[in-house]
């Protein structure tokens, strides 16, 4: 099919785009867009509604760029008319006759399951017939052509006014689209062809799929008469009907795109040679809809939504009812497709199983939606339940619970009052910076330098301040600890050089304190839940670092870091007497040896039948912590002295 | 047949020694040659790392030096010990100046060089990944016929580091305990930390941790835990009386290396596997 004319429909924006695409067909004018003369065969300067066509050679040389700029256009206006093999045109063009050997393609078979073959192999040809009054029904063929592509057909508009209805007989797709005049009667361009086709044949449209979609207002009496006409009209002359016919009313739009997708995937599922597979609808559909609303073009930057096959899963979730103070877990065995994401999965649970079911519900990543699933924080609108967990033995197991460190509410809906609690006691809270900056004509912009801002943000830039706190796996257990969302924001805030020295001093008091960043008893639950956790756990641990040097190692966090450290330097390897009786001293010491721990270490109970005593570790107990520091016994690494060396290179502290 | 550098991690060298016993056994059973790395230092277990971060890269990058001499990939039986020299290995490769800067220190001080060709597994990833399951099945002498809680912790789960495991999902441990006779469950703080290295500082929130996975464990129906995580093995065996007594949980229970359990099932230490029945018949813990 070839283009033959173009033109505007009503509602353009004036973005320029098209302009900008092909400016040798397109101006833009101030409230909408012409078709420039010199490119229209008639010489008109409008947006060429009466669809006078283009010269030839503006055709051939822009072909492309017409294409592009319609697919470009943000708002569809530019509808593009494309008709047979040989363009009508008014204007004389020279004819050099060729003697050519006609080919005719063999109609090919396709097998019914392969999609592939279906959307590629032998004639994909759609006609869209409109038969209009006020430009509606035009408009939707117009819509309903562009949409074609989608589906694999090449979708030609034709105007009912002047259509050869024997054409129809050799056609296999046709969609009609036509509104209803008066007192149902037909538009003014569809009368000639109506007459011609109350003649037709009984028969002459057998090889013949089609659907109807009726346009016309319910006020009147004949409501959506000339679509019912041809809806039965086709069925006499033998065509076959895919999809029931649609009757729109004044709001036609919405129920018109309904009807266009399911008509367009039956047509789509109509082979090369006229044979309709059912079975291939809902494949066309799912293609369609990958090709839509996913990468739609050129940009090479538009992610497509990937379909996925359904999955069987077994969802458990956990209930909690504050009423009855009764907590267990609910769960469903279903077979979902794997593109859902889990909030789309706990939607739909709620809406078909339990309205009861809570939890919190917002956009696709809502910091306070996040769950754990087996395991996994999620926000649940960011991830598809064919990535959340691995399927084992065919089927996905799915453990929906409430974010953990929260007080739970019901279900799966947890309290976050308690964090912004200890961020509101992480004071000082909501001080405006000091703020140096550039004084320009858009206001005074931040003169801090690219790297310092980058580092800030990157301590801070977290999905979900609630996900980030439930990550550290001491949150849930030490009572007051701040956890590492307050604590990060508040390391950010005590290196960014606009903070003031009283601000700095009393950061540092908060970050040094019981329920500072020692409350943190291990960065590693933190740092494996994603590369920005891992980035939060780093700056955490400079954090500590900050805090235990500000401390002078002193204390039993800073003194077990010390020692630690000197044990290696000592032997290469850690040394328990050491680090137990400088750590925890004579008084912790005899705690240990009163509350069992000394004798369980000390024996080859829990050792299951190993050795009783192991490098003099009995020393841990008393008399060990009384007096002298006992010496090592512990060997040494090889090469001990090649760590010794590093320790002197890198750190002569130890 | 198998051959790694083994590191052994810090517990096997001061208050664990049934780990360097069974690992020897099971690795002879199982083929695998461990090629000691005796100049190996402490991973650091996270805690260096809090006093001078470059320190402990630069001790861990003499390690991989060392192994990769060797022409060896590196083993540990100690999650923690894999998770730490995993992420200063991490961090090694992705930075380039900062590898280059590690190097001159250890050109400077022990006149090695590390390249970044070598890599850190667990026991349970080479078990499970090299070895095979079906291959380990075959070689089961005395049957775990326990209900076993297969504890990982969090240092070796993560991204890139748990051989084709998966991190927050993991199953290689129920695997094994499966293969060997046993009958595994599945459990939330199997990944969880039980905050090892806060144990001196943060003690009373160190035992709740503890308490919580122990009682979880023991709820579940578990009669025995069995800990990928020598480091983590400390605190679950050691201080569970301790925790039980600070929370008033029911802590209670058997807690065993990996590599104990596989050396009993394949048939090493009977006698140690026939005390291992009586803790958990009659003692209980």
């Amino acid at each position: 099919m070839s283009i033959v004319s173009v033109y505007i429909e009503d509602g353009c924006i004036t973005c320029d785009a098209c302009e900008e695409t092909l400016p040798e067909v397109f101006e833009v004018t101030d409230d909408t867009c012409f078709i420039k003369p010199d490119s229209r065969v008639d010489g008109g300067y409008d947006r060429n509604e009466s669809q006078s066509a283009l010269k030839q050679d503006f055709i051939s040389q822009f072909k492309d760029d017409l294409l592009d700029a319609a697919d470009a256009c943000p708002v569809d206006v530019i509808i593009i008319v494309e008709g047979g093999s040989t363009p009508t045109l008014v204007e004389e063009t020279p004819v050099v006759e060729e003697e050519s050997e006609e080919v005719v393609a063999e109609p090919v078979e396709i097998a019914g399951d392969d999609l592939g073959e279906l959307l590629s192999v032998g004639d994909r040809s759609l006609a869209i017939l409109f038969g209009s009054q006020s430009g509606n029904s035009e408009g939707v063929a117009a819509k309903i052509a562009k949409q074609a592509a989608n589906y694999g057909l090449e979708g030609t508009v034709h105007d009912m006014d002047g259509f050869d209805l024997s054409s129809l007989s050799s056609m296999k797709r046709v969609l009609i689209v036509c509104s209803t005049w008066g007192e149902g009667e037909m538009p003014d361009n569809a009368e000639e062809l109506w007459n011609a086709a109350q003649k037709g044949a009984a028969g002459m449209l057998s090889g013949v799929h089609f659907s109807v979609c009726a346009l016309g207002d319910s006020s009147y009496e004949f409501y959506c008469e000339s679509g019912k006409d041809w809806d039965e009209q086709f069925e006499k002359l033998g065509a076959t009907r895919l999809i029931d016919r649609v009757d729109c009313d004044v709001d036609y739009e919405s129920p018109a795109s309904e009807w266009a997708v399911n008509s367009l995937a039956a047509m789509a599922a109509v082979d090369g040679t006229g044979v309709f597979h059912e079975n291939m609808v809902e494949a066309m559909m799912a293609h369609a809809a990958g090709d839509v609303s996913g990468a739609e073009g050129e940009d090479g930057f538009t992610v497509p939504n990937i379909l996925s096959e359904s999955i069987p899963a077994e969802i458990s979730i956990f209930r909690y009812d504050p009423e009855s103070a009764s907590t267990g877990a609910d769960t469903w065995v279903c077979s979902l497709p794997g593109h859902m994401s889990m909030l789309e999965v706990l939607r739909m649970l709620k809406s078909t199983h339990d309205g009861s079911l809570s939890f919190r519900d917002g956009s696709t990543n809502d910091p306070t939606t996040a769950i754990c699933v087996n395991g996994r924080l999620i926000l649940p609108g960011t991830v598809r339940i064919d990535s959340v967990a691995p399927m084992r033995d065919g089927t996905l197991r799915l453990r929906i619970d409430p974010l953990p460190g929260f007080d739970v509410v019901r279900d799966l809906v947890v309290d976050h009052w308690s964090l912004e609690r200890k961020r509101e006691s992480s004071k000082p809270w909501m001080v405006a910076a000091t703020r140096e900056g550039a004084s320009t004509p858009q206001g005074t912009i931040g003169i801090m330098d690219g790297n310092t801002a980058s580092a800030l943000h990157s301590v801070t830039d977290f999905c979900s301040a609630a996900l980030l706190h439930a990550s550290s796996d001491a949150a849930p257990y030490a009572n007051g600890y701040l956890g590492p969302s307050v604590l990060s924001s508040i390391w950010a805030r005590r290196n960014d050089p606009r903070s003031s020295q009283g601000s700095v001093a009393s950061m540092d008091a908060t970050l040094s304190s019981s329920n500072g960043i020692k409350a943190e008893t291990d960065f590693t639950s933190i740092r494996r839940q994603n590369p920005s956790a891992a980035i939060i756990a780093d700056a955490l641990l400079d954090a500590k670092t900050h805090v235990l040097e500000g401390d002078g190692y002193n204390g039993r966090h800073g003194k077990h870091v010390w020692w630690y450290t000197w044990t290696l330097k000592s032997s290469g390897k850690v040394n328990d007497t050491v680090l137990y009786r400088q750590v925890l001293g004579p008084i912790g010491l005899l705690g240990n040896l009163t509350s069992g721990v000394t004798a369980r270490m000390v024996t080859g109970f829990t050792r299951t039948g190993g050795d009783m005593f192991y490098d003099m570790l009995a020393l841990v107990a008393p008399p060990a912590g009384v007096g002298k520091m006992p010496r090592q016994f512990n060997s040494s690494v090889d090469n001990h002295h090649e760590v010794v060396a590093i320790f002197n290179e890198l750190d002569g502290r130890f | 047949m198998a051959k790694y550098a083994y590191h052994p991690g810090n517990v096997a060298h001061s208050s664990a020694p049934e780990v360097a016993t069974t690992m020897e056994s099971l690795a002879h059973t199982l083929n695998i040659t461990l090629v000691p790395l005796n100049g190996a230092t402490s991973c650091g277990a996270g805690i260096v790392r809090q006093a001078n971060r470059r320190l402990q890269l630069t001790l861990n990058a003499r390690t991989f030096a060392m192994a990769e001499a060797l022409g060896l990939d590196i083993m540990t039986p100690c999650a923690a010990t894999a998770g730490n020299l995993n992420e200063d290995l991490a961090t090694l490769k992705s930075d380039q100046i900062l590898l280059k800067e590690i190097n001159d220190t250890l050109a400077k001080t022990c006149g090695l060089t590390f390249t970044g060709d070598v890599s850190v597994h667990h026991l349970l990833h080479v078990i499970v990944d090299e070895i095979g399951i079906d291959v380990l099945e075959k070689k089961i002498v005395n049957p775990i016929d326990f209900t076993v809680a297969g504890y990982y912790g969090p240092n070796m789960q993560q991204e890139g580091m748990c051989g084709g495991d998966d991190v927050f999902d993991p199953n290689y441990l129920e695997q094994v305990i499966s293969a060997l006779g046993g009958t595994p469950i599945v459990w939330e703080s199997r990944t969880q930390s039980v905050g090892v290295p806060g144990l001196f500082s943060e003690e009373s929130t160190v035992m709740k941790q503890a308490a919580e996975a122990l009682s979880e464990a023991k709820a579940e129906g578990a009669e025995l835990i069995v800990s990928a995580c020598n480091l983590s093995h400390a605190v679950l065996d050691i201080y569970q009386g301790k925790a039980g007594r600070n929370t008033g949980l029911a802590t209670n229970i058997p807690v065993i290396h990996l590599c104990e359990m596989l050396s009993f099932a394949l048939g090493c230490h009977n006698d140690r596997l026939a005390m291992l029945r009586t803790r958990i018949a009659v003692i209980g813990d």
